[in-house]
């Protein structure tokens, strides 16, 4: 085995196409349908359109980096959902109900946020409950806990608490982060860029990231290593919780208001990307630039199959169709281990 | 020292209950088997014994119908078998209790399901198991077994002897003509040890003949009538009884070529004192100075505790009892990176399973502990992450592609040198080695020992392996450990074979001297 690797790289010209197809496969294809959607609908290369793809794409992405962050460390992450709803509701009280500034809304919640990061690190890393069954009991736990705080009606302008209507509104600090812009740069494109600078200079550039990984590769080996492993995954999931509640902040922001579970159907979405992302450059491992691109290949696709008037309802079969092409990628066109 | 007297084919009118002929079994381009002939005679209990790697695993599966034969006979009874799978030797009478007591019940059920699990699995029982019926049958059993087990209780609540037990029993209860116990204590306690060799004890009054396999000299030597020695996959000996445990160690370590090639270092000055540490929570206390300019090796046959105890000096696991100091200092790891930050790090005894990441480059794995080393305010230093494994690379001739490499690629000899040359980088208060030549080849392990022996002049280091051959090659100084206690030191160039084999012979008891020159 340790000879065959020293000789020289001599392959075949289907094995050279099997890993360009690996490594850049995703990108290509990424790359021609912009093209294709840009040279026959005009529309679709504009600036405008560039930035409604990436506000599109701009929640998903913040709440599948945060998923990436805990598949780093071999865990799994569904309550991000339920942790998005959560913050909508704890921010949207605040301000509706409790009169608090923008600020303290968006401080209560990422709190909010956090705050499921520590159950989930209880179950998991003290109680020993293995990630995906912990974590499926906290997404119930904590939308069933949502709802009861809200007695399960929408948390907006206005709404009406023991007969008494409120006064408290959202204050023009949090609709910024929903409708402002950067030098014509949606607020929530700004943002999502900042999330995935920092957690890709985290994970790819730091010691911390490189102890994520180890700690995903083998636990065993890690902690042989000298890596505190309980630690690292608490934080996992603690920036997997922190990332969905600020992408929770930027869909209230969006509509100003706080709709029950209204996180919910991101999980999925979140999901799909980062496992889309395996697929990426050949990573073949949970990375943020490979999380981006699921994310923006999905909001490129429905918006421009959305020009060609494709039904709304079929939308699903589009993103199974992706996850299904780029895990095939991943999967078959990998390096074989022996 | 060569094969007995029974060579002489079996006939059927031959006494024996199962006889092994000429028995090979390769798996590829390995011969795991290479010719085993041997007898077991009715009612007697046989002890098989052997180095790592020397076959018995092999040999048993033969005869449990898991591998069949290469070639060769084997012969219940005086009739010629051909077992294809496990149920055929079943059929034939012969029982197997497999080393991992945990892989024999299944966890969920309870003792009375356990203990009937062939009955349920089979299509003997009827479509509709009722809960009373199987706890009736299980009563039957413990009874004309007589048992006192927990019927009702889940098998995962009782203790580690009571599920051997269980899986003991299940296989009793079948009438076996034959019991195989595939090293039955390696998981156990002292005291739950104690508890299956009365065990044991009751089935020989019952006739039951037993294949006991094991490295426990004073196991065999207290329920064995006979022992056999499997060495390279090849009888190397037979002992009746009385058994003399010096000649049968001497053959399970085998012709020792026990030459040091170096002059022993008298060490200097002690860095690192353990004061009362005990392997397992029962057994007896044990000191050890580590000194500077010397590499300490550690030996003794495998089960002897020696892992156990390194485990504790490098916070791999707690302190059981007693003190550690470095420098005179007081030094308690509370895990691996804290005795890591003191200065005390281990090469742990399971390359792919405790020291690899799958699908990582070369370079990764070369800084992974050193990750303070090679980052500026949390930042990974890159470059400097792969011209210090060039450099580990060209230093310890790594044969891989570049630091690029994935350490899959490379064969253990090659990632052995990586993973060890990685920590010679820097100089640690005690480096631990825990066999750090299993599985390597020659060459390799030549290289490793002479950059150890290099690195010692200024550095303490520990060898640990149960190759004695290993130690003395590699250690100015030997720690030979038997049943968990330190029972002889000596400079390693004055230990022989007979010694080595005498003293890992008898037991703990016999002999308590630590000689230093």
């Amino acid at each position: 085995m340790g000879t065959t690797a020293l000789k020289a790289p001599k392959r075949s010209g289907i094995e050279a196409t099997k890993q360009f197809v690996y490594r850049y496969g995703l990108l290509a294809v990424l790359g021609l349908m912009i093209v294709y959607f840009t040279v026959t609908q005009p529309f679709f290369g504009t600036f405008i359109n560039a930035m409604f793809i990436l506000q599109a794409a701009s929640i998903v992405a913040v709440v599948g980096l945060g998923c990436t962050v805990s598949m780093t460390v071999g865990g799994f992450d569904l309550s991000v959902g339920a942790a998005m709803s959560l913050s909508i509701m704890a921010a949207a009280a605040a301000m509706v109900v409790g009169e608090f500034s923008g600020t303290v809304a968006i401080l209560i919640g990422m709190c909010a946020g956090l705050a499921v990061g520590v159950l989930n690190s209880i179950l998991i890393v003290y109680a020993r409950i293995p990630d995906l069954v912990a974590t499926l009991s906290s997404l119930f736990l904590i939308n069933g806990l949502t709802l009861m705080g809200v007695g399960g009606q929408s948390v907006a302008k206005g709404m009406v608490i023991n007969g008494e209507r409120t006064q408290g509104e959202f204050t023009p600090l949090f609709k910024w982060i929903g409708s402002g812009d950067v030098f014509s740069v949606p607020a929530s494109v700004v943002i999502a860029a900042t999330v995935f600078i920092l957690v890709t200079v985290l994970l790819n550039f730091t010691r911390w990231g490189r102890a994520f990984y180890a700690v995903g590769g083998n636990p065993v080996a890690a902690a042989a290593a000298g890596i505190r492993v309980a630690r690292y995954r608490i934080a996992a999931y603690l920036i997997s919780g922190g990332l969905a509640s600020i992408a929770g902040m930027m869909l209230a922001a969006r509509s100003n208001r706080g709709d029950v579970n209204v996180g919910d159907p991101f999980l999925l979405q979140a999901v799909s990307a980062a496992l889309v992302g395996y697929a990426v450059l050949g990573a073949n491992k949970p990375n943020a630039f490979g999380t981006l691109i699921g994310a923006v290949f999905v909001a490129a696709l429905i918006n421009g199959l959305t020009m060609f008037n494709f039904p709304y309802y079929a939308q699903s079969f589009v993103q199974g169709v992706l996850l299904v092409v780029a895990l095939l990628m991943s999967y078959t066109l990998g390096p074989s281990r022996r | 020292m060569t094969v007995g007297a029974n060579t002489a084919p079996a006939s059927p009118a031959s006494s024996a209950f199962v006889a092994f002929e000429e028995i090979t079994k390769t798996f590829g381009a390995t011969r795991a088997l290479r010719g085993v002939s041997f007898e077991i005679r009715p009612g007697e209990t046989v002890g098989l014994l052997g180095a790592n790697g020397a076959g018995k695993s092999t040999l048993i599966k033969t005869l449990s119908g898991i591998h069949p034969p290469t070639s060769g006979r084997i012969i219940i009874e005086g009739e010629e078998k051909d077992f294809r799978f496990p149920v055929d030797a079943r059929n034939a009478g012969i029982a197997t209790v497999h080393q991992n007591i945990d892989d024999g019940v299944v966890f969920g059920m309870t003792v009375a399901e356990n203990l009937l699990l062939d009955e349920i699995a089979t299509s003997q029982s009827s479509f509709f198991i009722r809960n009373r019926t199987i706890v009736e049958r299980a009563r039957e059993v413990q009874e004309k077994l007589d048992l006192d087990l927990p019927l009702n209780s889940l098998i995962q609540d009782l203790p580690a002897s009571g599920r051997q037990e269980v899986a003991i029993a299940r296989e009793i209860s079948k009438n076996p003509k034959l019991l195989i116990l595939d090293e039955p204590t390696s998981t156990l306690s002292k005291r739950e040890a104690e508890k299956l060799f009365l065990a044991v004890e009751e089935f020989q009054r019952r006739g039951i003949t037993i294949l006991f396999i094991s490295h426990s000299m004073s196991e065999v030597e207290r329920l064995c009538d006979r022992a056999v020695v499997l060495r390279d996959g090849m009888i190397v000996s037979e002992h009746e009884k009385p058994l003399d445990s010096t000649a049968i160690a001497g053959s399970i370590l085998g012709e020792l070529v026990l030459a040091s090639k170096h002059e022993a270092r008298p060490g200097k000055e002690v860095v690192i004192e353990a004061k009362g540490l005990r392997a397992f929570p029962e057994s007896p206390p044990v000191s050890v100075e580590i000194r500077r300019g010397e590499i300490l090796g550690l030996t003794g046959l495998i089960g002897a505790g020696k892992t156990e105890l390194l485990e504790q000096i490098c916070g791999h696991r707690p302190l059981l009892s007693g003190t550690l100091s470095i420098e005179g200092e007081e030094y308690n790891p509370k895990d691996v990176s804290d005795a890591m930050k003191k200065g005390v790090v281990m090469v742990p005894e399971q390359r792919a399973l405790q020291s690899m990441f799958p699908n990582e480059p070369l370079w990764k794995h070369s800084t992974i502990g050193l990750a303070e080393d090679f980052s500026r305010s949390g930042f990974m230093l890159r470059r400097r992450e792969i011209a210090f494994t060039e450099d580990v690379i060209r230093d310890f001739q790594v044969k891989a592609p570049g630091p690029l490499a994935e350490i899959e690629e490379l064969s253990g000899g090659n990632q052995q040198k990586l993973l060890v040359g990685r920590w010679l980088s820097r100089g640690w208060k005690l480096l631990v080695l825990d066999e750090p030549f299993r599985g390597i080849d020659i060459g390799a392990r030549g290289l490793i020992s002479s950059a150890l022996r290099q690195y010692s002049e200024k550095y303490p280091v520990i060898v640990c392996s149960s190759d004695p051959e290993e130690v003395i090659e590699v250690a100015d100084r030997a720690l030979i450990m038997v049943e968990a206690d330190i029972v002889h030191e000596d400079n390693s160039a004055n230990l022989t074979a007979e010694t080595l084999a005498q003293i890992m012979g008898q037991g703990r008891e016999a002999q308590t001297t630590r000689n230093v020159a």
